[in-house]
């Protein structure tokens, strides 16, 4: 290693005799950082000639003094800096594509990256940078605060000025192909630095610097777009600015290796979240070193790659999330599928009738459904975070939560015995109306007679002083049903809630139509209001003869009826023609 | 054991609609069991079957005081394990029990093993608890109760969810003490649909 040149075709300026491959280099400041501002070490002297990195920082002071974009020396080709001051803290695609929205000009973004708070790239000509900084403060971002964008005219950017000649890129080529395994799709960038091929050939390929990332993504890209595994293990990699295109570029990778470099922060990987990972690797890092939750840890990383499934070799424990339930209304244990079915229908029908004569009919006509000492009980689930729980006061007068309730006889008084006590109970409870379609049941448990079922769903009340409040409820019923044949209720267990923002909002959409089919035939007269009422109100056939029969027959009651409801924008537009 | 000879006075009560305002005058207290993974409840007293509605109502209260006990003792078992003694928690359910989370069946004990294994860490906190004695008729007198409990929980790498969940326990009596195990246990997110 020793005398041999690392720097192909340039002359080696005093600073750099007796370079070495991993010897840091003192003058570098802080080493394989290409953008990052690094401490105040003033460099004296550079040159265009060294593979040095040019701290563009210094430029900047240097050229602040100038005068605006006409200042002297400059053709319209050259490169301005642009700054977008705390653009760390937006999302580098929302932000190009605001940026590239508003500007006049096609926007050319060359080497995007962060430094510190601020986000930068560069430009090519003055046009372009007229353009920008005439769009300074007029982007707003979510919390409308103006954007500023800096621009300064600037150095040729870093990727451009060390770009590789063709016959480095043919080169540099081989060597990646060399290390592609097209059964895999993987690319083994491992230590990349080091590969023979590259040093025979006088390239130094450090990872970290902005040209060399983009010379062999470009060699992806034009070569193996369908890559689905990259591993850049090993490669000192401090920042992931320069990884960032590789969404662009091969979109598809699944597997990403970031394991044993130098990413100092988590924040890093904020870089390559558009990738779809499902396996990542990031062992030996120095922000690993620092994780002082683990379980924060990995909730933060499946946050930006929500679709990660192994990480550093582990599987990840299947998150609750992925354990769903298949899109069944009944989930019923081993059984022959005769008797599920059977089960199945027996519980919806029941289900139905119960919810029709709950919500409709006389809460009393329930006694049937219930067996002689049947038992009822009704609970809140106590939540801080509902700021309404003061609307539940209807239920709370009979919440029976032994958690709380720790005295023996309100705890008798609570639990309704007999199904006199049973219906009576129900009958005080608000009126309701339950959406059939939000239902779920779960079959607990079944055996000759006996049936365990819940129920949970969405609810609605039609009166009083929380009229039009959607609550969530669960029940679970345990009844006997000897020989598949009607189902008498044995307990009877009711959980009330109020309904979730994301429940209010799906509930009530799918209307079930009105049950017509149990119901005595309409008489010619009946039949006659049903038309002309459905022709006056614009309403379908059988939502014109649920109204007229909710109104017994009265066509002005129920025209009156609908008037008023159709003012207060209360009845849906599924009911229209 | 308090007796409940107090109670006969006021059993006239039970049975009629109407609530009595009459305030308790006995408070229940109950020795907290040693935290095996069983749960332990005093034996149960065989009662004759009187047409007495009086020997009727103090048969239920029992029953229903049982269930409370039963219960409490339960969820508090119950949890436990699962936060802190995950491998345990087999041994509260029977052989053939079925567990259905969040819709997904799993029965028997060797695919509940597995089952408990895969679930990540868990950290619950129960806010509602509710039981109800299940009447003999359906349960070909073995005694059971329905259990009800509602709260958080936060499992390992993912945010915190509600829930509610449902027991149906079962006792198998020993001379000296009945031990309760799960028959069903169903288990939903509040916000399973939205997940």
């Amino acid at each position: 290693m020793d005398g041999h040149s690392v720097f192909q075709g340039r002359k080696r300026s005093s600073n750099y005799i007796g370079h070495k491959f991993d010897r840091k280099n003192h003058h570098l400041g802080h080493p394989g950082t290409p953008y990052a501002s690094r401490p105040k070490r003033r460099r004296i002297k550079y040159s265009d000639e060294d593979q040095s990195f040019p701290s563009v920082w210094e430029d900047d002071k240097q050229q602040e003094s100038e005068l605006g974009l006409g200042a002297r020396n400059r053709n319209l080709d050259s490169w301005f800096k642009v700054t977008i001051p705390n653009g760390k803290k937006y999302d580098k695609t929302w932000l190009i594509k605001s940026i590239q929205d508003f500007c006049s000009v096609p926007l050319n973004v060359v080497d995007f990256h962060y430094d510190k708070k601020r986000a930068r790239f560069f430009v090519q000509n003055a046009r372009t940078a007229s353009a920008l900084k005439d769009i300074s403060n007029k982007i707003c971002d979510e919390t409308s605060q103006k954007i500023p964008i800096l621009v300064t005219p600037s150095i040729v950017p870093y990727s451009v000025q060390n770009k590789f000649t063709s016959e480095q890129m043919e080169v540099l080529k081989v060597a990646v192909m060399k290390r592609y395994d097209a059964s895999q799709k993987s690319l083994d960038l491992q230590r990349f630095r080091f590969d023979q091929d590259l040093m025979d050939n006088d390239i130094d390929m450090m990872l970290n610097r902005r040209s060399c990332m983009i010379a062999t993504l470009q060699i992806v890209q034009r070569n193996i777009p369908e890559l689905l595994a990259l591993n850049v293990c090993n490669n000192k990699l401090y920042q992931l600015d320069g990884l960032s295109d590789l969404i662009e570029k091969a979109p598809q990778v699944k597997i990403l290796n970031l394991s044993r470099n130098k990413l100092k922060s988590f924040f890093e990987l904020e870089k390559v979240k558009d990738l779809n990972l499902e396996e990542l690797w990031l062992e030996g890092n120095p922000f690993c070193n620092h994780v002082s939750d683990q379980s924060d840890y990995i909730s933060a990383i499946r946050d930006l790659f929500p679709k990660l499934l192994r990480l550093d070799g582990k599987e990840l424990i299947l998150p609750a999330e992925l354990i769903l339930p298949a899109q069944m209304d009944i989930e019923v244990p081993q059984e022959t599928r005769t008797d599920s079915e059977l089960i199945k229908n027996l519980v919806l029908q029941f289900l139905k009738e119960y919810y029709l004569c709950y919500d409709n009919g006389d809460r009393f006509r329930l006694l049937d459904a219930y067996h002689d000492e049947a038992c009822f009980s009704l609970a809140i689930p106590f939540n801080f975070n509902d700021p309404d729980m003061s609307n539940l006061e209807e239920y709370f007068k009979y919440n029976r939560d032994i958690k709380k309730l720790q005295d023996s006889y309100t705890r008798m008084r609570l639990l309704k015995h007999t199904k006199q006590d049973i219906v009576d109970s129900l009958s005080l409870l608000p009126k309701t109306q339950h959406d059939f379609c939000s239902f779920w049941v779960d079959l607990c448990l079944h055996t000759d007679i006996m049936l365990c079922f819940s129920v949970n769903g969405l609810f609605k009340e039609v009166e009083g002083k929380c009229q039009g409040c959607i609550r969530a409820f669960t029940r679970i019923f345990i009844a006997t049903h000897y020989s598949n044949s009607r189902i008498c209720i044995m307990n009877d267990e009711l959980i009330v809630r109020n309904a979730s923002p994301r429940e209010i909002k799906n509930a009530f959409i799918s209307l079930p139509p009105a049950d017509t089919s149990s119901k005595p035939p309409l008489s010619e007269e009946q039949q006659e209001m049903v038309k002309s009422f459905s022709v006056q109100s614009g309403m379908k056939l059988n939502w014109s003869q649920k109204c007229l029969e909710d109104n017994g027959w009265d066509y002005t009651k129920a025209a009156e009826v609908f008037t008023i409801m159709q003012n207060e924008d209360k009845i849906p537009k599924e009911f229209f023609k | 054991m308090k007796k409940y000879s107090d109670w006969s006075r006021g059993d006239k009560h039970y049975g009629r609609s109407g609530y009595s305002s009459r305030e308790p005058h006995t408070s229940y207290r109950y020795q907290k069991s040693q935290t095996r993974e069983e749960v332990l409840t005093p034996a149960l007293k065989e009662h004759a079957i009187s047409s007495s509605p009086m020997a009727m109502a103090v048969d239920f209260k029992t029953h229903v005081d049982q269930a409370c006990r039963a219960a409490e003792e339960f969820v508090n078992i119950y949890y436990e394990t699962m936060d802190k003694r995950r491998h345990a928690i087999i041994r509260l359910y029977l052989d053939k029990a079925t567990l259905i989370w969040n819709g997904n069946v799993v029965t028997g004990l060797e695919a509940l093993a597995h089952f408990f294994e895969m679930l990540p860490s868990s950290e619950f906190q129960i806010n509602m608890l509710d039981c109800q004695p299940v009447h003999e008729q359906a349960t070909q007198s073995q005694t059971t109760v329905l259990v009800v409990t509602s709260g958080a929980v936060k499992f390992d790498g993912n945010k915190q969810h509600f829930f509610n969940q449902n027991f149906l326990l079962t006792a198998h009596s020993t001379p000296t003490s009945t031990v309760w195990k799960i028959a069903s246990d169903c288990f939903r997110f509040q916000d399973w649909a939205n997940i």
